[in-house]
C-alpha cells in the first residue's frame, strides 16, 4: 500500500511542472502514491494553500520563487507564498526551487523561510530532485550544491555580512554605481556610502577604491 | 701752334680789359664793392651832380647783374637814395618801382614794404598826390601789420614799420585829418619804443604838437614840442630839433594870443645865431614871426623893418614859400596903417608866388586881402575870386579826407578780412577738431560694440555648442537607455522563459530516462548534460543582458573615446584611453565637460599638425578630488620656453582656468609632449558619512 502524499507544485512554467512530474511519477518512484496540484500564479497558489489549510493540507509545496503576482498586490513572489504556507500550513514541507543563485538571494531565501528544500534549477537534475524528495519527505533537509556551497561561505567567513551588504556588493559588481545602488537597495546614498566604508573595514582595505573592494570580495567568496 | 695762338689772344684780351679799366666781374662780392665804391663817389660832394649821377648810373647798371634777392633790392634802394638826394626824382621813383617789382617777385614782404614807403616818400613832395603817397604808406603799413612774427624778426622791421606810421600821420595831418593823425603818431610811438630806437620821436612829438593845435589844445601842443626837444637831446639834431619847436611853440602861443610868449620863444629860437647863420631859412622865418607876432600886439618898434630883414633872406635864397607869407604879412602891416597901395603891391606880389606855388592857403589868405585893400570893383572881383577859391579849397579838401578815408577803410577791411580769415581758420580748426574728435569718439564706440558683439557672439556660439553636446549626449543616454531596456527584456525572456522551458524539458527528459530502459540512458544523458550546459550558457548570457554593463553616464565617455577614436583614425595614430571609473561624469557640469571635451580636441589637433607622434595615451584620472587629464605623445616634442604660445595653447589655458584648474605643457625636444591639466572638483564628503 502506497503512502498517499498531496503535493503543490507552483511555477509559472507548465514545462517545468511537467518536468517535476515526469520525475516524481517515474518507475523510480514506488514507495508514494502522489497527488499533485497545481498553480502557475500567486493567486491560485495562495487559493489553493488556504483551500488545503481548511481541509487536508498538503505534505509537500514545490514553490517558485519569480510568480506572476498575486492581482491585489500583496502577494509578488514565491517567497512571499511561502511565509504564508508556513503560517497556514505549518507542517507542509516547502521546497523552493529557482533560477537564481546569487547569494543574497540564497541568503535572504534561507534567512525568511528556512525552507525545508532549496534547489537551483539550473544545478537540478531528475535524480537530485527525487533524491531531495525523497529527502525531505522524510523530515531531512535538502540543498542544493550552489546553497551548501552559501552555507560554506558563510561559516568560513569569520564575519557574516548581512543581506543589504551583500546586494550592495552584488549590484556593485554587476557595474552599477554607487549613487545608483540607493534604487536596487533599499538604503539612502550616505548609508550606503557608510556601509561600503564598513565592509572595506571588516576587509582591512579601509583606503581601497570600489575595483578593490569587488576584488577582495570575491575572494573571498561573498560574489 | 693753334693752341700758342689762343693763349696769346686770351693774354692780349686780359691787358685790354685792364687797360680799359673794365674787369670783367664775376664774384658778387667784387660787385658789391664796386656798387659802394660808386655810391661813395655819388655821395662826394666834391664832384659834380653830373659826375655823381654817372656813378650811380654804374653802380646801378652793376646791381642790375646781380642775382635776384633782398642785397640787390637793398643796394636798389640806396642808389634810389642817392639819386633823390641829387633831386633826379624821376629816377628815384623808377628805381623804387622797380625794387618793388623785385620784391614781388621773390616774395620778399619786408622788401616790398620797404619799397612802398620809399615810393610813398616820392609821392609826399607834390600836394596834388598826396593820397598816391598815403596809398603807398598804407601798402607798407599793411603788410609790417600782416608780418608773421614766426618767420621776421619783430625788430627787424618795427622801427621801419614806425617809420612808414609817421609818414602817414604827416600826410593825415595836412590833410587836415587831425584825431587820424594823433592816433597814427601814437602809433608810430609805440612802435619806436618797440623796436627801442628814438630817432623819429622828436618828429613824432612834434607832429602831434601840430596836430594838437590845430585842436586847439594848446597845453597838450606845447608839451608836445617841449618833448621833442627832450627827446632830441644828445643827438646830432637836438639845435635843428629846438629851433624848430621853439618856432612851433612860438606859433602855438600866437594862436593862443599870447604874444608876450610867442616873441619870449622866437627870441629863444633866434638866439642860436651860429646855427642860424648856415640856416637861412630858418633864420628867416623865425624873424618874420617875430615880427609879425610883434605887428599883432601891436608892438610897432621894428615893424616893418623885421619883415624886410626876414624878406630880404628869404629872397637871396629863393625861398619861395617864405616869401609868399612875408608879402602877406607886409601887404597886411601896410593895410593896418592905411597904405592900402602898397599893401595891394604886396598882396598881389603874395598872389603870384602863391599862384606859382599852387600854396593855396596863401593865396586864399592873398585875394581875402586884396578884396579889402583894393578899390570897390576890384575889390568885389577879388572877394568872388575868394570865395570861389575858397569852396574850391573845401570841395578838395572834402575830397581828399574822402579819398583818405576811403584808403584807410580799405586797409582796415584787409586787416578785418585778415581776422575774419584768421577766425574763420580757427572755426574751421575746432570745426575738424570738433569732428576728428566726434569720429574717434564714434569710432571707439563703434569698436566697442563691435567686441560687445563678437562676445557676445562668442558667448552664444559657446551656449549653442553645449546645447548641441546636451543634445547629443542626450540623444546618447536615450540611445542608451533604449538599448538597456531592451537588453533588460531579453534577459528576463530568457531567464524566466526559454530557461524555464528548458529547465523544464531537460528534468521531464530526465525523469523519462530515469525511468527507460533501453540501453541508450548514458546516451541521452549526455544530450541532457548537454542541455544543462546550455541552460548554464543562456543564463550567463541573460546575466551579462541584465546586468548594468552600460550605466547612463558612460554616454559622456563614450562621446569622447568616439572622438579620440575618429581623430586617430583619421590621423592614422595608435592610441590608448583609460576613464578612471570613480570619476562621475554624470554630477559634472556640462561646462566642464565641453571644456574637456575641447581640450582634448585642441590638445590633439597639436598633436597632429606639430609632433609627428605614433602614439597618444589620454588619461582620465581622480585622485583627492580632481580629475587629472594627462595627454601625452610620443612626437617630437618642442621647447617650452621657446615656443611661444599659439592660439591652440591659448585657448586651453583659458579654458582650464575657466575651470580653477590648473595646466602644464611638459616637453623636450625628442621626448614628447606631455599635457597635464588638473581640476578640482568640489567633493561632497561631509554628505556621504551621514545616516
Amino acid at each position: 500500500m502506497k503512502k498517499k502524499l498531496k503535493v503543490l507544485m507552483i511555477d509559472d512554467h507548465p514545462m517545468i511542472i511537467e518536468g517535476y512530474k515526469n520525475t516524481l511519477l517515474g518507475e523510480n518512484q514506488k514507495e508514494y502514491q502522489i497527488k499533485i496540484d497545481i498553480a502557475s500564479n500567486c493567486d491560485d497558489a495562495y487559493a489553493s494553500i488556504v483551500k488545503s489549510s481548511e481541509s487536508i493540507p498538503y505534505d509537500m509545496l514545490f514553490v517558485d520563487i519569480k510568480l506572476p503576482p498575486s492581482s491585489d498586490g500583496s502577494i509578488t513572489s514565491g517567497e512571499d507564498l511561502a511565509k504564508h504556507a508556513k503560517e497556514l500550513l505549518p507542517k507542509s514541507k516547502i521546497i523552493i526551487l529557482t533560477m537564481h543563485r546569487e547569494d543574497h538571494r540564497i541568503h535572504n531565501i534561507l534567512k525568511n523561510i528556512n525552507p525545508s528544500g532549496f534547489l537551483i534549477k539550473s544545478d537540478l537534475t531528475s535524480s537530485e530532485l527525487l533524491l531531495a524528495f525523497n529527502n525531505i519527505i522524510k523530515g531531512k533537509a535538502y540543498y542544493s550544491a550552489t546553497v551548501n556551497d552559501h552555507f560554506r561561505k558563510m561559516m568560513t567567513n569569520k564575519f557574516s555580512l548581512d543581506e543589504k551588504n551583500l546586494k550592495i556588493l552584488y549590484h556593485l559588481s554587476r557595474g552599477v554605481k554607487t549613487k545608483n545602488l540607493p534604487n536596487y537597495v533599499s538604503l539612502s546614498l550616505s548609508a550606503i556610502e557608510k556601509r561600503k566604508n564598513q565592509i572595506k573595514e571588516m576587509f582591512s582595505i579601509a583606503k581601497a577604491d570600489d575595483q578593490m573592494l569587488l576584488e577582495e570580495a570575491r575572494k573571498r567568496g561573498f560574489i | 701752334m693753334l693752341k700758342t695762338l689762343y693763349r696769346l689772344v686770351i693774354v692780349l684780351l686780359l691787358m685790354a680789359g685792364c687797360d680799359t679799366n673794365n674787369k670783367p666781374i664775376e664774384s658778387k662780392k667784387l660787385k658789391t664793392n664796386l656798387i659802394n665804391s660808386y655810391i661813395k663817389k655819388a655821395k662826394d660832394t666834391n664832384n659834380t651832380i653830373e659826375d655823381r649821377k654817372e656813378n650811380l648810373d654804374k653802380a646801378y647798371s652793376i646791381n642790375a647783374t646781380l642775382d635776384d634777392d633782398s642785397f640787390k633790392i637793398q643796394k636798389l634802394r640806396e642808389i634810389s637814395f642817392r639819386y633823390y638826394h641829387l633831386k633826379d626824382h624821376d629816377r628815384y621813383k623808377g628805381l623804387n618801382e622797380k625794387a618793388l617789382k623785385l620784391a614781388k617777385t621773390i616774395s620778399d614782404s619786408l622788401e616790398m614794404a620797404e619799397s612802398y614807403t620809399y615810393l610813398g616818400i616820392y609821392y609826399r613832395k607834390s600836394k596834388s598826390e598826396l593820397d598816391l603817397a598815403l596809398q603807398n604808406f598804407h601798402e607798407a603799413d599793411k603788410i609790417y601789420k600782416s608780418l608773421d612774427p614766426k618767420k621776421y624778426e619783430p625788430k627787424d622791421y618795427l622801427f621801419d614799420h614806425g617809420k612808414t606810421l609817421i609818414d602817414i600821420a604827416r600826410i593825415q595831418q595836412k590833410a587836415k585829418d587831425y584825431t587820424e593823425s594823433e592816433a597814427t603818431t601814437i602809433k608810430a610811438i609805440k612802435k619806436f619804443e618797440l623796436a627801442e630806437n628814438n630817432q623819429y620821436l622828436p618828429l613824432c612829438y612834434t607832429n602831434l604838437g601840430i596836430v594838437a593845435k590845430y585842436l586847439e589844445n594848446y597845453d597838450k601842443a606845447i608839451e608836445y614840442h617841449l618833448k621833442a626837444i627832450e627827446y632830441s637831446k644828445g643827438t646830432d639834431k637836438e639845435i635843428l630839433q629846438t629851433l624848430t619847436s621853439y618856432n612851433n611853440i612860438g606859433t602855438v602861443y600866437k594862436s593862443q594870443k599870447e604874444y608876450n610868449k610867442a616873441k619870449e620863444y622866437y627870441h629863444k629860437g633866434l638866439s642860436y645865431k651860429e646855427f642860424l647863420d648856415k640856416n637861412p631859412r630858418r633864420n628867416a622865418r623865425l624873424i618874420d614871426n617875430l615880427a609879425y607876432v610883434n605887428f599883432l600886439s601891436k608892438d610897432m618898434t621894428e615893424i616893418p623893418d623885421l619883415f624886410y630883414k626876414a624878406l630880404k633872406i628869404r629872397d637871396s635864397i629863393d625861398d619861395k614859400y617864405g616869401m609868399a607869407t612875408n608879402t602877406l604879412h607886409l601887404a597886411e602891416y601896410y593895410h593896418s596903417v592905411g597904405k592900402d597901395s602898397i599893401a595891394q603891391q604886396y598882396a598881389e606880389q603874395s598872389r603870384d608866388i602863391s599862384l606859382d606855388l599852387k600854396n593855396n592857403e596863401e593865396l586864399l589868405k592873398a585875394y581875402q586881402l586884396l578884396s579889402e585893400v583894393s578899390n570897390s570893383d576890384t575889390g568885389l572881383q577879388y572877394a568872388n575870386t575868394y570865395i570861389q577859391l575858397n569852396d574850391s579849397l573845401i570841395k578838395e579838401e572834402r575830397l581828399f579826407r574822402d579819398k583818405f578815408a576811403r584808403i584807410k577803410f580799405e586797409t582796415e577791411e584787409i586787416v578785418e578780412k585778415n581776422q575774419q580769415i584768421s577766425k574763420e581758420n580757427q572755426i574751421l580748426i575746432i570745426t575738424i577738431l570738433g569732428l576728428t574728435a566726434l569720429f574717434l569718439l564714434g569710432y571707439i564706440i563703434f569698436k566697442q560694440q563691435q567686441s560687445n558683439k563678437e562676445l557676445l557672439f562668442a558667448q552664444t556660439q559657446q551656449e549653442s555648442n553645449e546645447e548641441i553636446y546636451r543634445l547629443l549626449l542626450n540623444q546618447q543616454v536615450k540611445l542608451e537607455e533604449g538599448r538597456q531596456m531592451e537588453q533588460q527584456r531579453m534577459s528576463e525572456e530568457l531567464h524566466d522563459g526559454v530557461l524555464g522551458r528548458l529547465f523544464g524539458v531537460r528534468l521531464s527528459l530526465d525523469g523519462i530516462n530515469q525511468r527507460a530502459n533501453d540501453g541508450f540512458t548514458e546516451a541521452r544523458n549526455k544530450y541532457i548534460d548537454e542541455l544543462k550546459a546550455i541552460e548554464k550558457e543562456i543564463r550567463l548570457i541573460s546575466h551579462d543582458l541584465g546586468a548594468e554593463t552600460l550605466p547612463s553616464d558612460v554616454a559622456y565617455i563614450d562621446a569622447v573615446e568616439n572622438m579620440i577614436k575618429d581623430l586617430c583614425g583619421v590621423h592614422n595614430l595608435d592610441f590608448e584611453f583609460n576613464n578612471a571609473e570613480e570619476i562621475d561624469w554624470e554630477e559634472i557640469d556640462d561646462q566642464k565637460k565641453v571644456n574637456f571635451f575641447r581640450i582634448l580636441q585642441e590638445s590633439m589637433q597639436n598633436i597632429f599638425k606639430h609632433a609627428q607622434a605614433s602614439t597618444i595615451k589620454i588619461n582620465f584620472d581622480f585622485v583627492d578630488d580632481t580629475i587629472n587629464l594627462t595627454i601625452l605623445d610620443d612626437g617630437i616634442g618642442f621647447k617650452t620656453n621657446k615656443v611661444k604660445k599659439g592660439i591652440g595653447l591659448k585657448n586651453i589655458t583659458s579654458r582650464v582656468n575657466q575651470m580653477n584648474g590648473e595646466v602644464q605643457f611638459l616637453s623636450n625636444e625628442n621626448s614628447g609632449t606631455t599635457v597635464s591639466v588638473r581640476v578640482p572638483i568640489p567633493s561632497r564628503v561631509e554628505e556621504l558619512y551621514e545616516e
